[in-house]
């Protein structure tokens, strides 16, 4: 229980925190006022309403009533204020569960999150799936014979994976299944989770190849490290298989990397990736953080962050508890 | 075989080649292609006959755009019609500078920061922690146009900082993750009952056994790293145009990837040789200092 509230309190920390560097920085980067109501926000008002500048109505130029409509921007989303203040307001509206209105489009960013994140995670969850089905039993075969010819191809193998750019992997698997054979929709398709998973194949693998052979990497090293130990050695004098030594022995205290990385990895794919969203034709998280970004649009920024910070704070406590059930010498002597 | 020659003999050799003659072939041949590939990168302005990496042939009436591999242009042309060896040549400076940028802090500020907090625990290891979490929840995108807007510039230096910068929470995670089930090891329980002191046993015992698995980390890390560099070409935020790049070329291959796909192959095999010779050469400089072998 202590544990649970001190992991709460620290979830807090770190979304306040994340926020506000992102607040502060989106601030600094160029004035929101230009994304809610275009080039009229470097209009000089003050002058217009002095009449120093001469008032062009309807010939692009300014106007008194470009005037009004940067006023009432500026109204409607409190951009007079100091920004610590407009800070805590965000905070505020975000304890009450609202968390804006996105500068693009007026919609509710809660609306936006609600329906980008489901896409995002199922195919985070598809990817993370295929990586380790096909690492874990790769990277055992691979360390059970170090340095053989099929440890040395599997090398090579990973870092071939690696290196295939996954636009250039997208776009491949995309021209045979799509285009030649037609197996997989071009597009994502919404209709029922059937439909949803099939359309999201390709995307997943085109994803989680590098994803696998990150983690094959990782567990192939820190199974041959593992295989050097003294207990190893002892279950081997006592004549157990090696099948049994191998699954039993040496896996699970192997994998405290492959845990760490598999963590990081799903709490950022949890924002979306934005080159597969994009070949593929998939409404998630990634591109939607993407266009904010460039776009100045911080509401939407600081929604996906909350959300973001929440998954990589959740993830890493249940790495931690990952950890000690991996290896009973990690718990905490307490 | 060399290793057949009299120990007498090849006692007497410079240690050079004493060096090279407990090398296999592949580990040679990874080393050469790392110092092949290094010297073309700062070297690059002197080598005779290697074109402009920026020359637009077509432009100019020699050349044409999406050519294959021949005897003007060894790996052929991009779609700007611009050499590919030149750009690849050119390229790996800004690749491998990004890519040792990434690995170097990560390893050495994620490696450190790690094992010291899975080593010592507490609420320094919340702390530090906790700063990680921010750092990996705050959009590296965001940062990466705030720090560009306020020194209003997007050269190497900058790219590679913030790519390194945003490099150290993964590996502090990974470092730490490791030290935290070495620091309960036998090794260490012995040293502590020894007497010795924290800092010693972090340096000597957690730390030179967190590095395999960190290093093993670093290498596919570089890969994606300088693959990445790419990503953020195609978003108009790496190192401006028309400088070159692996990751810039691969992306940039992408709208002819149907008509031509040697733009998208060469850098990538330029990134495969490069990760698997620094594993190869890596891994052997380890076997030759450790008596378990290493698992790099």
């Amino acid at each position: 229980m202590i544990v649970l509230a001190r992991r709460l309190v620290q979830l807090v920390a770190v979304v306040l925190a994340a926020t506000f560097l992102t607040f502060t920085a989106m601030n600094t980067l160029g004035d929101p006022l230009f994304n809610v109501v275009g080039f009229v926000a470097a209009v000089d008002c003050d002058a217009v309403e002095a009449g120093e500048i001469e008032d062009i109505s309807g010939q692009g130029g300014t106007s008194l009533g470009d005037c009004a409509v940067v006023a009432e921007a500026r109204e409607e989303f409190h951009l007079n204020e100091p920004l610590p203040i407009r800070y805590g307001r965000w905070v505020g509206d975000l304890i009450r569960g609202d968390f804006g209105t996105s500068f693009k489009n007026r919609m509710p960013v809660s609306t936006v999150l609600a329906d980008r994140l489901p896409k995002s995670l199922l195919l985070m969850g598809m990817a993370e799936v295929f990586a380790v089905a096909l690492s874990v039993p790769w990277a055992l075969a691979a360390a059970y014979r170090a340095n053989r010819a099929m440890d040395r191809a599997s090398t090579i193998g990973a870092f071939g994976m690696l290196a295939l750019p996954n636009f250039a992997l997208g776009v491949i698997l995309f021209y045979f299944f799509v285009v030649k054979w037609q197996i997989f929709p071009s597009r994502f398709e919404d209709d029922n989770l059937a439909v949803r998973l099939k359309s999201l194949v390709l995307p997943a693998l085109t994803l989680g190849m590098p994803l696998a052979a990150t983690y094959f990497r990782l567990l192939r090293t820190d199974l041959i490290t593992t295989l050097q130990e003294d207990f190893v050695v002892m279950a081997k004098a006592k004549g157990l298989s090696n099948r049994w030594i191998m699954f039993r022995h040496a896996l699970r205290p192997s994998m405290f990397s492959l845990v760490t990385v598999f963590g990081l990895n799903t709490a950022a794919l949890i924002g979306g990736a934005l080159i597969v969203e994009q070949i593929f034709s998939i409404p998630g998280l990634g591109r939607a953080l993407v266009e904010a970004s460039i776009r100045d649009d911080y509401p939407v920024v600081l929604g996906a962050t909350v959300v973001i910070a929440t998954g990589f704070v959740a993830i890493n406590f249940a790495v931690d508890l990952v950890y000690s059930y991996l290896d009973p010498r990690v718990r905490r002597e307490s | 075989m060399d290793t057949a020659v009299d120990p007498a003999v090849a006692a007497r050799r410079p240690w050079i080649r004493r060096f090279v003659a407990k090398m296999p072939w592949v580990t040679r041949f990874c080393a050469s292609w790392l110092i092949v590939i290094v010297a073309a990168a700062v070297f690059a302005d002197l080598i005779p006959g290697l074109a402009d990496p920026n020359y637009q042939g077509f432009l100019f009436g020699d050349g044409a755009t999406n050519e294959g591999p021949g005897l003007s242009h060894f790996l052929g042309t991009d779609n700007n019609s611009r050499d590919i060896l030149a750009r690849i040549v050119y390229g790996a400076r800004v690749s491998l500078t990004v890519a040792l940028a990434a690995v170097f802090m990560g390893v050495v500020f994620g490696g450190f920061f790690g094992s010291l907090v899975g080593f010592v625990r507490g609420k320094t290891d919340s702390t530090v922690m906790a700063v990680v979490d921010v750092i990996l929840a705050f959009p590296g995108l965001v940062l990466l146009l705030t720090v560009v807007t306020l020194l209003g510039r997007r050269d190497l230096v900058v790219i590679a900082t913030v790519i390194g910068f945003l490099s150290i929470p993964p590996y502090t995670r990974v470092a730490r993750a490791n030290a935290l089930s070495i620091s309960r090891r036998e090794f260490v329980t012995a040293a502590r009952a020894i007497g010795t002191k924290k800092r010693t046993i972090l340096f000597r015992e957690v730390i030179p056994n967190v590095l395999p698995t960190l290093l093993a980390y670093a290498m596919v890390n570089a890969a994606v790293i300088i693959l990445l560099e790419g990503a953020l070409a195609f978003l108009g935020l790496s190192v401006e145009p028309p400088t070159s790049s692996w990751g810039t070329m691969v992306n940039a291959s992408r709208v002819d990837l149907q008509i031509n796909v040697w733009p998208a192959i060469w850098p990538s095999l330029a990134l495969v040789f490069t990760v698997y010779s620094l594993n190869n050469v890596g891994d052997w400089l380890r076997r030759l200092r450790s008596v378990r072998s290493a698992a790099l």
